[in-house]
């Protein structure tokens, strides 16, 4: 008979019961989430980062942003009152990795997008206290100094390509790009044009303030500048979103 | 019958299906560890290896054999 | 009695569980120093200095992983490699392989702390180590399980004791944790920016199912390993009930798996993961009680212990403070009262009464325990373990306490209405209000502080004192040769 004196005297059995009694809280949680139809909205509009909104991110996480700053709006009435409409899980299903956050020492960023201009975020981010005297946020001024570095983008895009982001890189791939998010976009999410399309987005965007070169403040403003914008709630219907919660 | 296995894979039922069968193992888990007088005190007779290390004295309480 | 001694430090590799336990003070006094200063940065932000590696953003991966997995992960390597030689009355298995085991994880931790300096981390809590270092961390950590299992395997006593299945366990589920969670494609291999193999929800998913069985296993199971062996020894009786061990180790094993979710309450998650997680986190109850019940009873007919002995005062406190904090989990857990606590320093409180009162307080006493009989000899000072208790304790009280008032009155700031039915507090103005607690957790947290210098300290003269003892011996018998 199988007693507990056998788990007890057998390194073997302990070993694979021990897995077992692990392996199924994961299991049953985890592989569900992988039946994307029931797990994510399909809303228009949400589309892969650019390669200079994607630099930013880059930056977004060398310093840690997500660590004061959330980006998951819950559907609760101050939530919703004080930063936009909830997030839904569609508009972050390109972020690698995702940055829902975990704290807020600081407000949430989820729809940050378009509400303030790009002057004020290069003054709010070297020098926050001087917009928001009660501000606890660093300065962060060597963003405006450090000059972006813009050497790997492709490979950069590359690699969110083999985790299945769609960039594209061949004429088929650009092409199915055309049919899913329009020709504007595609044109964006093209490999083989990744550093000319990021140079092109910075100088017409502008975001530092300076044309002469492209700064880290570049890339992370307008990162900043299209958190939460994608979706147009105008075009949905609020049960519609229900659904899938 | 169909029907019934079909239960099991839709994800809303795997919370009640779940918590089913962890109240049965760990009911009779509870069950096979305290009944039984002999199998009691066999099983508490393992918390002395600690014990059995030879270089220090034995512990106060020898509540149990061996 | 000194005779036998000397023969155990013969027959067991001490050398390897001497060399972890120095470096888990190392990095524990280092790591809760970066977390005082990390905390003050919160209250006063000048601070930050304007310089990228000082700032909060840096700065808070750098003391996550130095006192979990500097502080707790050498702490855990040391009273394991203890443990497992001492119940199972055996050799540990290959001293080779213990010592890249203590090169490997040194590394990986010196690396990451550099590396998050220069902005390097993959954006993920807990772990933000990039990739190189988590293949460098995946080989160290099969060469810890090896170890283990072929020293178990060895074994000269029949059973394996209970504080084993614990670190199997802890080792087991740690490995798949690592392995899942940190899945992502390096930009190219000169590279150290990866991105994650998963994105949005799955990720999110993911990553908490590693974050909170960090805690589970990484802060919970193999603490609990350490508690069954220890506070036996120190108390000099067995543990209360082996069958409420038995039943205890399953439960908990099998249902911490589950909760992760409740990280991500209210969040673009299926509502049925959510509510799924709050069950489980609220039966995780029972084993977590289970297990402090068994600790804290097997100083039953014993209590007096508690006047006298400083050590068992520290595992006592640490089991008390796991029960404290495995009944705040839950409760935070349920969906309602985490719309009010998520985001906010409760959440922070909550985790450091867990990490200082449970984790920090129950690796101290087993190493005051530990210490003294691997080098032989005894304790410097029991009156300065004594004060490094006092100082703990005040810390964690001051430290929590600030922490329920900036997390619930955050909280409730957050959602208050006027009777207009706008939201009566800005967002800055919750800011504002935090101030005076974080500067009184600040302060807790340097208590703390102290209070661990203190016992490096007395472990250091403890050492010392032994080594001049052991130079005396030899002197004697050289002299008697003579």
């Amino acid at each position: 008979m199988f007693k507990h004196e056998t788990i007890e005297t057998h390194a073997g059995w302990l070993i694979v019961l021990t897995l077992l009694a692990i392996g199924v809280g994961g299991l049953v949680e985890i592989v569900p989430l992988y039946m994307i139809e029931s797990t994510i909205e399909k809303v228009d509009g949400v589309r892969p980062y650019t390669p200079l909104e994607q630099r930013g991110r880059d930056l977004y996480i060398r310093e840690g942003c997500y660590l004061c700053h959330s980006q998951m709006i819950r559907p609760f009435r101050d939530e919703m009152m004080r930063y936009g409409h909830y997030s839904l899980a569609a508009e972050s299903q390109y972020d690698h990795p995702f940055q829902w956050g975990s704290k807020r020492t600081g407000p949430d960023l989820a729809r940050l997008g378009g509400k303030y201009s790009n002057e004020w975020h290069v003054q709010h981010m070297t020098a926050p206290r001087s917009v928001v005297p009660e501000s606890i946020m660093p300065n962060y001024p060597w963003l405006l100094k450090n000059k972006l570095d813009i050497s790997d983008i492709a490979d950069r895009m590359r690699a969110l390509k083999m985790v299945s982001v769609p960039y594209s890189e061949t004429k088929a791939e650009y092409d199915a790009n055309v049919s899913k998010f329009g020709k504007d976009v595609a044109v964006m999410l093209d490999i083989n044009r990744a550093q000319e399309n990021l140079i092109a987005q910075a100088q017409k965007g502008n975001y530092d303030g300076n044309k002469a070169d492209i700064s880290e403040m570049d890339a992370l403003i307008a990162y900043l500048q299209v958190l939460g914008t994608m979706v147009d709630f105008s075009k949905y219907d609020e049960a519609y979103f229900v659904k899938f919660r | 019958m169909n029907e019934f296995f079909m239960w099991f894979t839709r994800p809303e039922n795997s919370k009640l299906f779940v918590l089913l069968l962890f109240f049965t193992v760990y009911g009779l888990i509870l069950l096979y560890v305290f009944t039984g007088k002999k199998r009691s005190s066999r099983l508490e007779s393992y918390k002395n290896i600690p014990f059995e290390e030879g270089d220090e004295t034995a512990p106060q309480s020898k509540e149990n054999e061996q | 009695m000194a005779e036998t001694s000397t023969q155990a430090a013969a027959q067991y590799n001490y050398d390897i569980v001497r060399k972890f336990t120095i470096m888990a003070m190392v990095w524990g006094v280092l790591g809760m120093s970066v977390g005082v200063y990390i905390a003050s940065e919160l209250a006063w932000p000048f601070l930050n200095f304007d310089i990228p590696g000082l700032t909060f953003g840096r700065l808070r991966p750098v003391h996550t992983t130095l006192v979990i997995f500097g502080f707790g992960g050498s702490a855990l390597f040391a009273t394991s490699y203890y443990i497992v030689q001492r119940t199972c009355q055996v050799r540990l298995y290959s001293g080779a392989m213990a010592n890249f085991t203590f090169w490997g994880w040194q590394t990986a931790i010196t690396l990451a702390i550099i590396s998050y300096f220069f902005g390097y981390t993959q954006g993920r809590e807990y772990a933000e180590m990039t990739w190189p270092i988590d293949l460098l961390i995946t080989v160290t950590w099969v060469a810890y399980l090896v170890i283990y299992v072929q020293t178990l395997r060895r074994r000269s006593q029949p059973h394996i004791y209970v504080a084993n299945w614990f670190f199997i366990s802890f080792i087991l589920a740690t490995a798949l944790l690592h392995i899942f969670n940190n899945w992502a494609m390096p930009v190219n291999l000169f590279s150290l920016t990866s991105y994650s193999y998963h994105a949005g929800v799955q990720d999110a998913m993911i990553q908490w199912w590693y974050g909170h069985n960090a805690v589970g296993f990484f802060l919970t199971a193999a603490f609990l390993g350490m508690m069954y062996y220890f506070v036996p020894k120190q108390a000099g009786r067995p543990v209360y009930s082996y069958r409420l061990s038995i039943v205890h180790f399953w439960a908990l094993s099998f249902m911490y798996m589950w909760v992760g979710t409740h990280h991500l309450h209210w969040t673009a998650i299926p509502d049925w993961t959510s509510t799924l997680a709050a069950t489980f986190s609220i039966m995780l109850l029972m084993p977590s009680w289970g297990g402090m019940i068994n600790g804290i009873m097997t100083l039953s007919g014993a209590w007096d212990k508690l006047r006298t002995d400083p050590i068992m005062l520290f595992m006592i406190t640490a089991l008390s403070f796991y029960g404290m904090s495995t009944f705040e989990g839950p409760l935070m857990s349920l969906k309602s009262v985490n719309a009010l606590s998520h985001y906010t320093d409760w959440t922070i409180g909550h985790v450091h009464s867990g990490a200082l009162g449970w984790v920090a307080m129950i690796s101290f006493g087993s190493i005051y325990h530990m210490l003294p009989r691997l080098y032989d000899t005894k304790l410097f000072s029991l009156k300065l373990v004594y004060v490094h208790f006092w100082l703990a304790t005040i810390g964690i009280v001051l430290y929590i306490s600030a922490l329920w008032v900036a997390g619930i009155g955050q909280g409730l700031m957050l959602r208050a209405f006027d009777d207009y039915g706008n939201l009566a507090y800005t967002f800055i103005e919750s800011v504002s209000f935090l101030y005076l607690p974080y500067v009184v957790r600040a302060i807790g947290g340097l208590f703390f502080v102290i209070g661990a210098i203190i016992m490096a300290y007395n472990l250091y003269m403890t050492v010392r004192q032994a080594k001049r003892d052991q130079a005396e011996i030899d002197a004697k018998l050289a002299a008697k040769m003579a």
